[in-house]
């Protein structure tokens, strides 16, 4: 029997689908003859108590995630997400960096730092990619710190708000598509394949309401992994491959019947009756990588 | 690294040595490959001091400060559980969100570091309920994130490493910055440590301030780094 400690933020019980997907975790663990265990920032100290550790809560170098992550690495447990994922995930630049180094076909990308962030170089990317361009913080999550501009201003309004946390920002060609594919991958393996639709009219997945606190989210469309094109799933393994082993959300966008990928997030959602829909195994697999 | 061929020190502040020193701004544009030493005052993550450490090892070269011990140091609970696995005496912590489980866990006084992504590196110390509830919703972002607390059982002393060097006359003091550069090859810090009857306990890891770089300080990093680069060994 192996004792698995699921690490979760009050947040990750607001939705019912998550919730739900949680309370599965739980239960096929224990069908499975494991002890599966909630525990929240107060529980840290209990880690070393567990065999595995399944990280729910977002991740992200700087939050309290990374330091479950990092102390259950320490501690020699397997842990989902590991730190590097962590680091790697959480951080675009260092992500698309790995894409250009290793040829994983995703959207044309450049970096800006502070020191050239003046007239004549946003005059050179707006040459470049055209208008609108898409600017993105490092540490963007959630289809937030995504931002798509069309001028100049609009350019150093939300390049400034992103530079405040970080010296470098990513600046990508703009590519509308009515949705994004994404694949769940875990341990090379493609676990899920569903399409993350795009709200009426919206350009990303998730968008926050004009003046609200709120987001709206498009569709989920699931379809059955050997259902999926062959080519998208060869995509997705090899944008995971550059980065790890563990459990991984792949965005891909197709254009003209080629597959780009838009980024690899760790700690990807899932939620019942949509990254699950078609494949139910999909909380097997992942227990069983944990106790493996 | 032992035996490198070459060193290729990055670095921001003003060394006086016949090593070849490039400006991080002039190394990201770089391809360069060799054995990167990164003398930087601040390598907090997502800063240039960060970035310089990324585009070396995407580079494919070795690097003082890898991304993984920039990230770590920096991060109280992470510094502290790395730290005395390396047999480097620190100070008991604790991450919550949660003021009693701190007054259970610690009599006052106590010190609240922050583990969010937007205080860098701040602490405070309380030394009654009343300030450490302060404290926790000042630190946690009004309890959005966690925060890491220890006890605080002597002033916090705060020491400038260089290369794990310290100018303390304490021997635990120079130990403690002699491993903690072993384990995370930090090249400039500002150590936070406790002495409690006698001995030194690490508490916490943070970025030097550019202008407390002393003229004398620039001398004993300048040295180091001319030591060391010569015989391209910075482990």
């Amino acid at each position: 029997m192996t004792q698995i400690a699921c690490f979760v933020e009050k947040y990750n019980f607001t939705y019912s689908d998550e919730a739900e997907a949680l309370e599965r975790f739980k239960r096929t663990a224990e069908q499975m003859g494991h002890e599966f265990n909630f525990i929240f920032r107060s529980g840290l100290s209990e880690i070393p108590k567990y065999d595995a550790v399944f990280i729910r809560a977002t991740t992200d170098p700087l939050y309290t995630a990374y330091v479950v992550s990092k102390t259950a690495w320490e501690l020699g447990l397997k842990v989902v997400d590991d730190p590097e994922s962590i680091r790697i995930c959480a951080n675009k630049i260092h992500q698309y960096r790995l894409f250009e180094k290793y040829d994983v076909p995703h959207i044309p990308t450049l970096f800006l730092d502070k020191e050239e962030f003046h007239h004549r170089r946003i005059e050179e990317i707006f040459e470049l990619f055209g208008k609108p361009v898409v600017i993105k913080a490092p540490y963007t999550s959630f289809s937030k710190y995504v931002e798509k501009v069309s001028c100049e201003t609009s350019f150093r309004e939300v390049a400034k708000r992103f530079f405040r946390r970080s010296d470098y920002i990513v600046v990508q060609k703009f590519m509308p598509s009515h949705f994004d594919w994404r694949v769940g991958v875990l341990n090379g393996e493609v676990l899920y394949v569903c399409k993350y639709m795009m709200p009426k009219g919206k350009w990303k997945h998730g968008v926050k309401r004009r003046g609200k606190p709120s987001f709206i989210w498009g569709r989920t469309v699931t379809l059955k992994r050997e259902n999926a094109p062959q080519r998208l799933k060869e995509t997705a393994l090899k944008a995971c491959s550059v980065i790890g082993k563990g459990l991984y959300g792949v965005d891909i966008k197709e254009v003209n019947g080629d597959y780009i990928v838009v980024e690899v997030n760790d700690n990807p959602s899932i939620y019942r009756g949509q990254e699950d829909l078609r494949d139910k195994d999909i909380y097997e697999k992942i227990i069983s990588f944990l106790v493996k | 690294m032992s035996g490198a061929s070459c060193v290729l020190v990055v670095s921001n502040i003003d060394l006086r040595t016949n090593t070849s020193i490039i400006k991080p701004s002039a190394f990201l544009k770089s391809s360069v490959r060799d054995f990167i030493l990164n003398v930087n005052n601040d390598y907090r993550y997502m800063k240039t001091g960060y970035y310089v450490s990324l585009h070396a090892e995407i580079l494919g070269n070795s690097v003082v400060p890898t991304t993984e011990n920039a990230v770590d140091a920096y991060r109280p609970p992470v510094l502290l559980i790395r730290a005395s696995k390396n047999g480097v005496p620190a100070m008991p912590h604790l991450v919550t969100d949660s003021v009693k489980q701190i007054m259970a866990e610690f009599s006052f006084p106590v010190v609240i570091f922050a583990v969010n992504p937007f205080s860098f590196n701040g602490f405070q110390t309380a030394k009654n309920r009343t300030a450490l509830y302060r404290a926790v919703k000042s630190l946690s972002m009004n309890y959005r994130y966690a925060v890491c607390a220890q006890p605080l059982r002597s002033e916090i002393l705060q020491v400038k490493s260089f290369f794990g060097e310290c100018n303390i006359e304490d021997d635990g003091v120079r130990e403690i910055a002699r491993k903690v550069y072993e384990t995370f090859k930090i090249p400039v810090c500002k150590l936070l440590i406790q002495r409690v009857d006698g001995e030194a306990y690490l508490c916490g890891l943070q970025p030097l301030k550019l202008e407390k770089i002393l003229p004398s300080d620039v001398d004993v990093i300048s040295k180091i780094v001319s030591r060391f680069s010569g015989k391209g060994w910075f482990d």
